[in-house]
């Protein structure tokens, strides 16, 4: 019986989504959502689907050749014209882009640019669709006041429940962390808990403004946005007026502060509070209360008694120190990475090598690194524009527009590859965003690239033909807005003797896959490629595919060999900026 | 973070979410042009509360359970005689579906996939249906065929293309 209600309920909705339906039906289609929980399961799969093929056509990029044998599946070819009535624009609400069928004739190329189009004006376009949309909407709420309160007032549980982060990790110098802790990276959003440092110093932004300064060894709790103990160890707060009324606890004091820059170590039960600038409210547990100005410091004894104590400024690191030392060990490890480099370029393993280093800004050449000298290697920089790379003294190519590009011919033949490259990725607007892509992708010619759902792509074409073309190996997401600007070390291997391909992500495996016998190529060559993009394949028929990079570039290497996973871990460490 | 900062990472998450806040909602509505007006609605509900929003929690629970307010209160204004789902549907489904909504990228590529195998013919009745939004009754005219033909047909290949869509879910 559960079968023929589905079977029934898939007719009715059908019905009543073409506006067919009549209203005895709907009330039976009703009906059968609210009896049967199978129906209610098969509704939310059509309708999922249905909401995913809408967001393809709106996306206008139905007619792009994807997957598979990628640029030969014309999945979509342009309609004959004569079948369908002309101009029928899809629905152009909000900003929306119509796709007009015209007279039928309408090339690829210019709906992937309408898509392309969309994606890029995505963002943009969202605040004055909002605004936009205000005064309509706002107009509808005043005469259905009812609905704006609705709205405003009862919050949902689902938001409560959702305390990650309440401070960000901005500087990191020479950290270690205590092994029972969580290490963080630069950038990371810090939840409720402990900050544990066994050296080194770490800058952590509060999200009500304040910034602490932590030097190790030290343990902080994050208790809120606005409250941390500190359990042993010295910080310094700078607290802006955004932000008064921060507090850090040190044993049993509380100090509360009312815009100002202070110190707070603990040390054996001891507890100082030093006040560089402003004042700041210190509450003991026992009652006492003492406001402590700029140029004072307390301290409270093992006794549990607060006395006056002498400032020592020098003995807190200020921002400013931080900077010295965060420019210091940038410095130390732009030289780290330079005398490793220097031995990449000497490695026999090495195809071709970018380490965009020495360069000047206005070369369109990107010079080979490989050493003995081969400039037949040299990259031409087209559009691409030249950017602070990892290190302010340190270049990195940054691609923006669909057209920017490197391009390189590597001749030759070879088996196993790897590819490793330091990126920075803005955003990824397209389906597919280029790292290394191959101009004809020809039998034995790799792709390597990134999906717009955040997964890195490999690929080694097989032959012509659908469901032939290659076996490509996706890695799980790696890539969402929380690491936008983020340099990340990517790696790719491909080993022709255990036939499998291997993801890495910052030296760590993501993933590792064995190719199927029958899509397996023991072959590999590269011949005319693209960095950063995709240049049209010089088929006749075979459309401009916009796949360029929307991020930067430091640092690209290719090798004639699987490298193992220690190995590509030293790429990553030797290169951390 | 500065005020502009905030305002770029709330905007930055605020695109990001459309696609899946679009799939929730339709799926609610199953209606095109109606799902994008609650899904700008929402927008707006979302921009003016951005303050609410606490810096680093997931954005999308948080966004979902502000379009769900929205939804309830289209249906109620709307009624029974354009919305097929009731407050109680609504309720009652949200949950299944905001499960879903996490897997709307991972469907998308199946469901390409999936289309890249139909042939011509069929490819140009799912984008009459759903890209141009044409009734069956128009399809069926535009193509020379019965209207019964074209719907048991548009059935068919709607459940063939779902099924193959969370088959090839389920293979990765």
């Amino acid at each position: 019986m559960a079968s023929s209600e589905i079977d029934e309920f898939e007719r009715l909705l059908f019905d009543w989504e073409d506006g067919t339906l009549n209203a005895a039906g709907i009330t039976r289609l009703r009906k059968l959502l609210h009896v049967n929980s199978d129906v209610r399961k098969a509704y939310v799969k059509r309708q999922f689907f249905g909401a995913i093929i809408r967001l393809d056509g709106d996306a206008g990029i139905s007619s792009l050749a994807i997957n598979e044998g990628e640029e030969d599946a014309v999945l979509f070819p342009v309609s004959d014209g004569a079948k369908f009535p002309a101009n029928q624009p899809v629905d152009g609400k909000a900003g929306k882009i119509q796709i007009t069928q015209g007279s039928g004739n309408v090339t690829r190329g210019s709906i992937r640019r309408n898509a392309s189009l969309l994606f890029v004006f995505a963002a943009s376009i969202l605040l004055c669709v909002v605004l936009g949309r205000w005064l309509i909407v706002e107009s509808r709420l005043q005469s259905a006041g009812s609905d704006r309160t609705a709205a405003n007032t009862a919050l949902p549980e689902k938001q409560e429940a959702t305390s990650v982060g309440i401070a960000l990790v901005t500087r990191l110098v020479d950290v270690t962390w205590q092994p029972s802790e969580k290490p963080f990276m630069v950038g990371d959003a810090l939840p409720v808990g402990v900050v544990g440092l066994e050296s080194g110093v770490a800058q952590i932004e509060f999200f009500c403004g304040a910034t602490v300064i932590l030097e190790g060894p030290s343990r902080l709790v994050l208790e809120s946005s606005t409250v941390a103990r500190l359990q042993s160890g010295r910080l310094r707060a700078q607290v802006p007026p955004a932000a008064r009324g921060f507090q850090i606890h040190a044993e049993e004091l509380k100090v509360v502060d009312l815009g100002t820059e202070f110190g707070v170590a603990v040390n054996e039960g001891e507890a100082d509070v030093q006040v560089f600038d402003g004042e700041v409210e210190l509450y003991h547990s026992n009652g006492e209360q003492r406001l402590v100005t700029a140029g004072k410091a307390v301290t409270r004894a093992v006794n549990g008694v607060l006395e006056d104590a002498e400032l020592t400024p020098n003995m807190f690191l200020g921002l400013e120190g931080l900077d010295d030392r965060v420019r210091s060990q940038k410095q130390s490890r732009y030289q780290r990475w330079l005398e490793h480099s220097m031995k990449l370029r000497r490695d026999p393993r090495v195809i071709t090598y970018y380490s965009m280093e020495q360069d000047r800004s206005w070369k369109r050449k990107l010079a080979s690194s490989v050493v003995p000298e081969n400039r037949d290697l040299d990259g031409a920089i087209v559009g691409a524009k030249r950017v602070v790379g990892r290190w302010p003294q340190k270049s990195g190519i940054e691609f923006k527009r669909p057209g920017d590009r490197v391009r390189v011919n590597i001749p030759g033949e070879f088996g196993s590859l790897t590819f490793a490259c330091w990126v920075k990725i803005d955003s990824l607007d397209r389906w597919y965003s280029s790292l290394f892509l191959t101009d004809n992708y020809q039998r034995g010619e790799p792709h390597w690239q990134i999906l717009d759902t955040g997964q890195l792509f490999f690929s080694v074409r097989l032959g012509e033909g659908r469901g032939k073309g290659h076996h490509k190996v996706l890695s799980p997401p790696f890539w969402d807005a929380s690491l936008s600007g983020r340099w990340l070390h990517l790696a790719t291997t491909y080993d022709v003797e255990t036939m499998t391909t291997t993801h890495f992500l910052n030296g760590e495996k993501m993933c590792e896959e064995r190719i199927p016998d029958e899509l397996f190529v023991k072959q590999t060559c590269v011949g005319k490629a693209t960095i950063g993009n995709w240049s049209s394949p010089t088929r006749p028929e075979a459309d401009f595919a916009i796949r360029n990079l929307n991020g930067s570039m430091d640092e690209f290497v290719l090798f004639r060999d699987a490298l193992k996973p220690d190995e590509v871990r030293d790429l990553f460490i030797q290169g951390s900026p | 973070m500065s005020e502009t900062e905030q305002t770029e990472v709330f905007v930055q998450q605020l695109a990001e979410c459309q696609g899946r806040m679009f799939g929730y909602i339709y799926s609610m509505l199953g209606e095109h042009s109606r799902a994008m007006d609650v899904v700008q609605e929402t927008n707006l509900a979302l921009w003016r509360k951005k303050d609410e929003f606490r810096e680093g929690a997931p954005f999308m629970p948080w966004a979902l359970a502000i379009a769900r307010f929205q939804v309830l209160a289209h249906v109620r204004d709307q009624g029974r005689d354009k919305c097929l789902l009731d407050s109680e549907l609504v309720a009652a489904l949200s949950e299944e579906i905001e499960q879903q909504v996490d897997q709307l990228e991972s469907m998308r590529i199946a469901l390409r996939q999936c289309m890249s195998d139909l042939p011509r013919e069929k490819i140009e009745m799912i984008k009459s249906r759903y890209y141009r939004s044409m009734t069956i009754a128009e399809i069926a005219s535009a193509m020379g065929r019965q209207a019964d033909a074209v719907k048991v047909a548009l059935l068919r290949l709607r459940r063939a293309l779902a099924d193959c869509m969370h088959r090839k879910m389920l293979e990765d």
